[in-house]
């Protein structure tokens, strides 16, 4: 999708130099590059700046001389220096691609890393589409524009002072003259391109509101014929198309001010030059021919640094916004993460066998003691929660939405940590053990699963990385995904598309269920996993799930309640509390809560 | 690029829809153009007669000047004269600019959004079975990178390869009148320049394509990887997965420093280019003027215009190559204008009551060689409820878009209230019925106004009265901002049972008389559902209602059912009835209740 909503917040307030100075860290490992391209920049802005008086000289030189040595000379020092102008322009933009590419490289890698890291609370409250722009434009937009604003800020100043320098040294007064353009250009640079800049946000805000117009009309074209909705809808839409008309026609026309002030400006330093400059030329105080040429050069030249300097300045404003939130994520610190303790266990276990942390490596029990929990505070999920399960025990988790069912689950997997209580492991908190170590011990299969882009073989493999091709088969097949596998035409190679889109849900469950298989998890998850396989094939596979789930400690939760008659125990769970805890004979017996939403979910009304 | 002639056919027509404003444009670049050159005149002019010992060896067109301001005396006594005229042929110039700048942009802007909102309405009046033949991010694409494209030729590289052409071809007689020699040294380069330029652009743009390509791999990796953030997490895959983007992201920066070091070779390459063509104006210059064959103020002359043409000249090679991306931004859209929309009929009749009647006689539609209604038959009587049930792909759903008009039959009649339907305008057939999908569309802009599509004016009451009725009022009364909490994009995600039951609210709205539940409780449980039903029972009682569901316990209620299989109605009749006869309906029923209502039995149930 084009739809960018890092645009929203593009701010056009004030440089934030604390924030672009801590940006200059990530420069650092590649200084020589930055330094070479400062260098390409600086050597080029002499070279520039030194093209008109020695243009002069050579005009002086045959209008007085004819041709001598010296005009030789000089016209070698003349190509010599477009040489080195060309060198230096391969060589600058060489160096800012290394940087922009390289910078770009390391912020993305370190958004990635970082996103890694991050608990799912992170992500609760941010959608994908967002985070994605993050790692993706934000980071181009930071890193692109880095390089060019040094460059020209280099560039920029030395020519600046360059040619003040070189016209003050060669008629101090003509160069006052000559100046005198210069202050209304700042001005006129100043206030245009800030306004451009406004008018192009708007510009580009208003066309992500078409985009997005679109992408509405498009994909909810059903239900816009059904409401017959048509003509408000373009209506609404031509509001917007008048809108991009308004502030493109506003942007072109700052420009179509802009650019003839500043040519106009130009011509009138090469006014001056030749006023001032002729009078002195007839008086014969000492100004030559070719200096005056050079001056007026020098007239048109001015225009050129302060133009880019300020062209960067408005981009580094626009990518504030950007930096901003670059700098955001990679300074976001993961609340759930291994403590300094396990970290040095991690660090002594290395390289010896067993659970990287030298902790226990079968699971023997879960419990949650005095769990209090939620994920907004005005919403409590989990009150004073307690829980023990054991190795072999397969717990199903009954109840209404929302009454904390995909919470205990999430909590055991250390997904979210609670707010009050603990949960241990084999007696052991949680906490002491290592992260990674204890989420592999999962498998978890979702209601809506996910799948990458590939194919089916390399989506079961997914579980174990290291299992070869029958093992793979193996695990399909106790999941009952063999034959329509083998049905489609390339079989296991067959490509899933992305999310797996080129597959049904119920298809998708069973691979992802072979998935977990494969990982030959200690503790097994079922989260509304079958809800979309048809009831036939469910039936298929509920022997292979009891089978797997034997000798495992295993959480199943379903609205389906034929999915979890077999389960050892049954919890209901309401408000945060276990209000029904026994097997289905015994709930059913209790004619409680689960009995009633058993019977009313088959009877009817 | 088979229809090359198309294509530029299409960009005539475009250009020559606004005639007036690019031709008052052309004018006034030709005018501007012209009066830039006359700028390095009047130094020219001064150098070569004022300051010159010998100014009868200045040409006429000097001397004109110079006469012009008052002649060889005046002028020397009085240097600000030259420096004035400089002053007003810059803004002469300037005001040429700007107004060549105005009507371009004008005329392009006008096309554009022209362009746009006739696209917006087409694509709204495509049929839906030329959306679904579409791919929905290739359509977008169309309307909004391509139609960006076509824009930001318009208004910009059109007027650039204009101005690219004027400042080439306007200056001639100038140079020519002034010194054929300087002249034919000043344009050596030129062509060679052009050529250059173009043909590195073109080359560019192949890799530019794969770098966007290298972009995309890296975006959708980033995206799995976001979406599977539990997948990732509980198989502990981090690792595996930073470097399988560290991977991506490190032939995305190949790609992209390929692109600077192409463009540093490009840049420094015809910079050098430039120089060597004022190099040679220079040395040839300065041998002339040594020679006493060519004035001081000429040579200035020609520094100053090989300077002036020569970066237009550079960039016609860009937007020449850019060129082809217009024409088949274009080309595509054209390709979806020229799509046929939704047929009406020539003289629609549209009673102002129809009564809730549904019949369909004969009704046939196939997709591609599959038949998916074959020769379907039945009635439903005002009033009545009527549930569709039968295995995936029966053809549940394409009865309702035929009903709507979304799709039309190949045979056979379809009539509401007897009337044919396709006797009536499709948006007539539409305002009578309300549906409700199993994956509701809502648009981006707040739940109430969702819920108050159809009737924009409506105050709180009607609009709350809905949505507690379709079970969803206290969820929206439980968000931070109630009402106006925005969905879609921008906003709130609501899960897939609230995005129903706000639909739900939606339809209930419309008071229509018929209402259609395609699946649309499937993320609802039980106990809401019957909620849901009965309050639509009590709503509006009289209205004919058709359900598609797969939950049994929701299909009962209905007072018939239809059963579906490949097309066809298997099965009709009340659900004591079907259960009684073998067929689909009591296999359906034995598997989902086979151990329930043993169970029930035994433990007494509820």
């Amino acid at each position: 999708m084009t739809h960018d909503p890092g645009l929203d917040d593009e701010r056009s307030g004030a440089i934030d130099l604390r924030l672009w100075m801590n940006f200059i860290k990530h420069l650092k490992p590649h200084r020589r590059m930055a330094f070479t391209m400062c260098g390409a920049g600086f050597g080029l802005a002499i070279v520039e700046a030194s093209l008109p008086p020695l243009t002069g000289m050579m005009i002086d030189e045959a209008i007085e001389q004819g041709v001598t040595n010296r005009l030789l000379v000089m016209g070698g020092i003349f190509m010599a220096m477009m040489m080195i102008f060309a060198f230096t322009v391969w060589l600058f933009i060489k160096a800012a691609g290394e940087l922009a590419t390289g910078v770009a490289y390391d912020l993305r890698n370190g958004c990635f890393q970082r996103l890694q890291e991050l608990p799912f609370s992170f992500f609760d409250v941010r959608p994908t589409g967002w985070l994605v722009t993050r790692v993706t434009s934000d980071c181009a937009k930071v890193s692109d524009r880095m390089p060019w604003v040094l460059l020209d800020i280099f560039w920029g100043s030395t020519m600046l002072i360059g040619i003040c320098t070189a016209m003050m040294i060669i008629d101090f007064q003509l160069a006052l003259w000559t100046m005198a353009i210069v202050p209304p250009l700042v001005i006129a640079t100043w206030i245009f391109k800030r306004r451009m800049l406004a008018s192009s946000r708007d510009m580009r805000r208003t066309n992500s509101a078409i985009t997005a117009s679109f992408s509405e009309s498009i994909n909810g074209i059903r239900t816009t014929k059904s409401l017959n909705r048509e003509s408000q809808n373009l209506d609404e839409f031509d509001g917007l198309a008048d809108a991009m008309r308004g502030h493109s026609m506003r942007n072109a026309l700052q420009a179509a001010v802009f650019l003839p002030i500043v040519a106009v400006l130009g011509s009138i330093g090469v006014g001056i030059a030749l006023w001032k400059g002729g009078v002195q030329l007839e008086t014969g105080t000492g100004l030559s021919i070719g200096m005056l040429i050079a001056f007026m050069e020098y007239a048109i030249l001015f225009s050129m640094p302060i133009q880019e300097l300020s062209a960067r300045l408005a981009d580094l404003q626009s990518a504030q916004a950007a930096a901003e939130r670059v700098q955001g994520l990679l300074e976001e610190v993961p609340s759930i993460k291994d403590s300094p303790e396990v970290l040095a266990r991690l660090e002594a276990a290395r390289g010896t066998d067993g659970p990287p942390d030298g902790g226990e490596q079968v699971v023997e029990t879960i419990e949650f003691r005095g769990i209090r929990f939620h994920y907004k505070p005005e919403e409590p999920i989990l009150e004073n929660f307690d829980l023990t399960v054991r190795k072999g025990e397969s717990i199903a988790l009954v109840g209404p939405t929302g009454g904390g069912k995909s919470t205990i689950v999430n909590l055991a997997a250390r997904f979210y940590e609670p707010n009050e209580g603990r949960i241990l492991i084999n007696g052991v908190d949680f906490r002491d053990r290592s992260l990674e170590w204890w989420q592999a011990q999962f498998g978890i299969v979702q209601q809506v699963p996910h799948l990458f882009s590939g194919t089916i073989m390399e989506n079961i493999r997914y579980g174990r990385l290291e299992a070869d091709d029958e093992a793979v088969r193996n695990a399909a097949r106790q999941a009952g995904a063999h034959e329509f596998i083998e049905r489609l035409d390339d079989g296991y190679e067959h490509d899933v598309g992305e999310g797996g889109e080129l597959l049904s849900t119920g298809q998708r469950q069973l691979i992802s269920l072979a998935r977990a298989l494969l990982a030959d998890p200690q503790i097994f998850v079922m989260d509304e996993a079958t809800s979309s396989i048809d009831t036939e094939t469910e039936t298929l596979i509920q022997a292979a799930i009891d089978e797997v789930m034997t000798g495992r400690l295993s959480f199943v939760i379903a609205h389906r309640l034929s999915t979890i008659r077999d389960a050892d125990r049954i919890l209901f769970i309401e408000s945060g509390c276990i209000l029904e805890d026994g097997t289905h004979e015994e709930l059913m017996q209790a004619n409680g809560r689960y009995a009633e939403l058993y019977a009313g979910q088959f009877a009817g009304t | 690029m088979a229809n090359f002639s198309t294509q530029f056919r299409l960009i005539r027509a475009l250009l020559l829809s606004e005639r007036m404003r690019y031709g008052l444009a052309l004018t006034a670049l030709i005018g501007g153009t012209l009066l830039i050159y006359l700028i390095p005149l009047v130094p020219q002019a001064v150098l070569d007669v004022v300051f010159n010992d010998d100014p009868d060896k200045a040409s006429g067109i000097s001397r004109a000047v110079i006469d012009g301001l008052g002649g060889i005396e005046q002028v020397g006594r009085q240097l600000w004269r030259p420096a004035l005229l400089i002053g007003a042929l810059a803004l002469s110039a300037g005001v040429c600019v700007h107004l060549r700048q105005r009507f371009a942009a004008g005329a392009a802007q006008n096309i554009a959004r022209r362009m746009r909102s006739d696209i917006y309405d087409h694509v709204q009046k495509l049929p839906c079975r030329t959306h679904e033949s579409l791919e929905s991010g290739d359509l977008l694409q169309r309307c909004s990178s391509d139609v960006d494209t076509v824009s930001l030729f318009l208004s910009e590289q059109i007027t650039m390869i204009g101005r690219a052409f004027a400042m080439l071809l306007v200056p001639l007689p100038l140079m020519f009148a002034l010194d054929w020699r300087m002249a034919v040294i000043s344009l050596v380069l030129v062509g060679p320049i052009a050529i250059f330029s173009y043909s590195f652009f073109n080359r560019m743009r192949t890799r530019f394509l794969e770098k966007e390509k290298a972009e995309a791999r890296l975006t959708a990796t980033v995206n799995e990887n976001l979406n599977g953030v539990r997948v990732v997490r509980s198989f502990a895959r981090q690792s595996f997965e930073s470097e399988r983007f560290d991977g991506h992201n490190a032939i995305h920066r190949n790609r992209d420093n390929d692109l600077y070091r192409l463009m540093a070779r490009f840049w420094s390459l015809s910079d050098a280019l430039c120089f060597c063509q004022q190099g040679l104006v220079i040395g040839f210059g300065l041998w002339w003027l040594t020679q006493g064959s060519l004035e001081i103020g000429t040579f200035y002359f020609f520094i100053s215009v090989v300077n002036m043409f020569l970066w237009p000249v550079r960039m016609l090679g860009r937007i020449l190559a850019e060129f082809g991306k217009a024409l088949v931004a274009i080309g595509r859209i054209d390709e979806v204008l020229e799509r046929p929309i939704e047929s009406s009929p020539e003289e629609p009749c549209d009673p102002e009551t129809l009564d809730g009647a549904i019949r369909f006689e004969n009704v046939s539609l196939h997709h591609g060689d599959l038949p998916v209604l074959d020769e379907i038959d039945f009635t439903i009587a005002p009033g009545e409820t009527v549930a569709l049930i039968g295995p995936a792909g029966c053809g549940k759903t394409t009865i309702v878009d035929l009903l709507l008009r979304l799709h039309d039959p190949d045979a056979g009649v379809i009539s509401i209230g007897d009337v044919a339907i396709d006797r009536m305008q499709r948006s007539h057939v539409r305002s009578r019925i309300a549906a409700v999908m199993q994956q509701p569309f809502l648009y981006s802009r707040s739940i109430r106004d969702n819920i108050a599509i159809t009737s924009p004016d409506l105050d709180n009451d009607p609009i709350e009265a809905a949505a507690m009725d379709a079970c969803i009022h206290d969820s929206i009364r439980s968000f931070d901002q109630g009402y106006e909490t925005m969905v879609g994009e921008r906003g709130l995600t609501l899960s897939g049972g609230q995005r129903q039951r706000v639909a739900i609210a939606r339809a209930l709205i419309q008071r229509p008389d018929i209402l259609i539940l395609d699946d649309a409780l499937s993320a609802v449980d039980t106990r809401t559902e019957h909620q849901i039903l009965s309050a639509i029972e009590r709503r509006h009682g009289r209205q004919t209602t058709i359900l598609v569901a797969h939950r049994l316990s929701t299909i009962r209620t209905a007072d018939r059912i239809l059963v579906l299989e490949a097309g066809r109605v298997t099965q009709q009749g009340t659900h004591e009835e079907l259960i009684d006869q073998p067929g689909l309906y009591r296999r359906i029923w034995t598997i989902q209740s086979d151990l329930e209502t043993d169970d029930i039995v035994e433990t007494g149930g509820a």
